[in-house]
Formats: C-alpha cells, sequence, structure tokens
C-alpha cells in the first residue's frame, strides 16, 4: 500500500516521454519569454510582461510535472532474464 | 526528468534563465531606447534673493545664519516615464563657493515621482524644505558669498538597469539678501 503511494508521488515516465517532457518545457518556456517581451514592449507595461511569464509558467507546470500517462505510452523492453549458470565467473552488480 | 523532483528542479531552473534573459533584453532596449530617442525635457525655475536670517532653530545649539528661499519652478519630466521607470527623485540643489572658496552642494527641496500624470512639477511660492545654513562655515552674511545657482537635477530609477541623472532647469547668479537679526 505505502510503496503504491510512494510510486505515485514518485512520478516516473519512461525515456521517451523524458525526452518529451525536456522538448515542451525548453520550447514553451523559451517563446513564451520572447512573447512576454515583444508583448510588453509594445503595449509599454513591465506587469504585463511578468503576468504572462508567470501565468505561462504556471499552465507549463500542469503540462509537465504530473506523470500523465502519455509520457507512459513507451515503457522499457526488458530481456527475458538468463538463467543462473553454475560456477565461472560471478558479475555482481 | 525521471521523477517529479528532477522535473520540478529543470523546469525551474530553465525559468530562472528566461527570467534573466527576459531581464536583461528589457536593459538592453531600455538603453537603445534612451540613445536613440533621447528624452527631451525642459524646466524653469524663477527665484527672488534669498533672505538671510541670524536665527536658532530648535534644538540647536547656537544661532546661525539661515537661507529662506522663495521661488517658482516649472518643468515638464514626462518624457522620462518608460516602461522601465520605477520612480523619478527630483531635488532642488543650491551650489555656492564660500567664503574659504570651497564648493558646496547643498539639497533644499526634493520630491519622489512615482507616476507620469505626477511629472509636471509646478510649485509657487515654495520654500526650502531643509535648512540653507553653512554647517562649520563663515556664514552667507556681510558679503561673504556673492550668489548661489540653483538647480532642479533628477535621479531616474528604472526596474531593470543603471540609475540615471540629469537637469531638468538651473537659474544663475541668485544674490544673497542678508537681513539684521529678527
Amino acid at each position: 500500500m505505502s510503496s503504491a503511494i510512494q510510486d505515485y508521488f514518485e512520478g516516473k515516465i519512461d525515456f521517451v516521454g523524458q525526452q518529451r517532457v525536456d522538448e515542451i518545457a525548453r520550447i514553451w518556456l523559451f517563446s513564451f519569454t520572447a512573447l512576454s517581451f515583444a508583448l510588453g514592449f509594445a503595449l509599454h507595461s513591465l506587469k504585463i510582461s511578468f503576468m504572462l511569464l508567470g501565468s505561462s509558467t504556471v499552465v507549463l507546470c500542469a503540462i509537465v510535472l504530473p506523470a500523465w500517462p502519455m509520457y507512459n505510452k513507451h515503457p522499457v523492453k526488458w530481456l527475458p532474464a538468463l538463467k543462473p549458470s553454475g560456477g565461472g565467473t560471478n558479475k555482481s552488480q | 526528468m525521471h521523477s517529479f523532483f528532477t522535473r520540478v528542479n529543470n523546469v525551474s531552473a530553465l525559468l530562472s534563465s528566461c527570467t534573466m534573459a527576459l531581464l536583461a533584453a528589457i536593459t538592453i532596449a531600455s538603453l537603445l531606447q534612451e540613445a536613440i530617442y533621447p528624452p527631451q525635457i525642459q524646466g524653469e525655475i524663477s527665484m527672488k534673493p534669498v533672505k538671510v536670517f541670524h536665527a536658532k532653530a530648535p534644538r540647536q545649539r547656537r544661532r546661525q545664519e539661515m537661507g529662506f528661499l522663495n521661488f517658482n519652478m516649472t518643468a515638464d519630466l514626462t518624457p522620462l516615464f518608460t516602461w522601465n521607470t520605477k520612480q523619478l527623485f527630483l531635488s532642488l540643489e543650491a551650489e555656492y563657493e564660500n567664503a574659504q572658496g570651497v564648493n558646496n552642494t547643498i539639497v533644499l527641496w526634493d520630491r519622489i515621482v512615482r507616476r507620469p500624470e505626477d511629472a509636471r512639477v509646478n510649485v509657487i511660492g515654495a520654500k526650502n524644505k531643509y535648512a540653507f545654513k553653512e554647517i562649520g562655515g563663515q556664514g552667507f552674511g556681510k558679503g561673504a558669498i556673492s550668489g548661489a545657482s540653483y538647480a532642479l537635477k533628477f535621479n531616474l530609477m528604472p526596474y531593470v538597469g543603471m540609475l540615471r541623472y540629469g537637469e531638468a532647469a538651473r537659474i544663475s547668479d541668485v544674490p544673497f539678501d542678508v537681513r539684521e537679526e529678527l
């Protein structure tokens, strides 16, 4: 029971999902920074710049931080376990 | 990015870098704007001769000569308010050379302007806010100092960037009118 809660809070996502999350975060923040500078400059208000940046960050957190199922669509394919061989060298992890 | 906390870490680091880049962009834009379109400000001061009395202010040990101003001042400082201006600090400063040949500058009146609507200065018959006395000097009397120049100086405080200083108005050689003891 507690391990299920722990897994839920850990929020693991697979490797393809991690790549996606990285891309989304970078592209989102770069474009919204440029947009908030342009909008603030055009409308002559620093407040608008920072409010746009802040609200876009909140939306980004909702998209990227929780472990949504779409980031878990490509789980790692583990190979089947090898039978343990008697004697010889034992490579320990 | 494998767990919730590493994602929080990465996103917050990226956000700080982007915020720094935004602040740098705002600073550079302000610098370029000021270089390409320098603000044109004008102002005027008119002043009667400064009355000098030998008097003692409260909580002061001895009697000392003090100057009393009576001035009119107009200035239009609205071009200074850009999107990057936090506030303007205006000060009326007196500059004179005393009997020992030392140049002195003393702030006699100041005002903080926070909104572009308040950027038009129009004072009539104003008095100095701070005492006009020569601390440790010989005073203004008996023709020791021929006259002083008064300048309205401003200090522009931006949200991001360097502080800017400038002068909006100036009047030179205002004489001192030394009165006898009260």
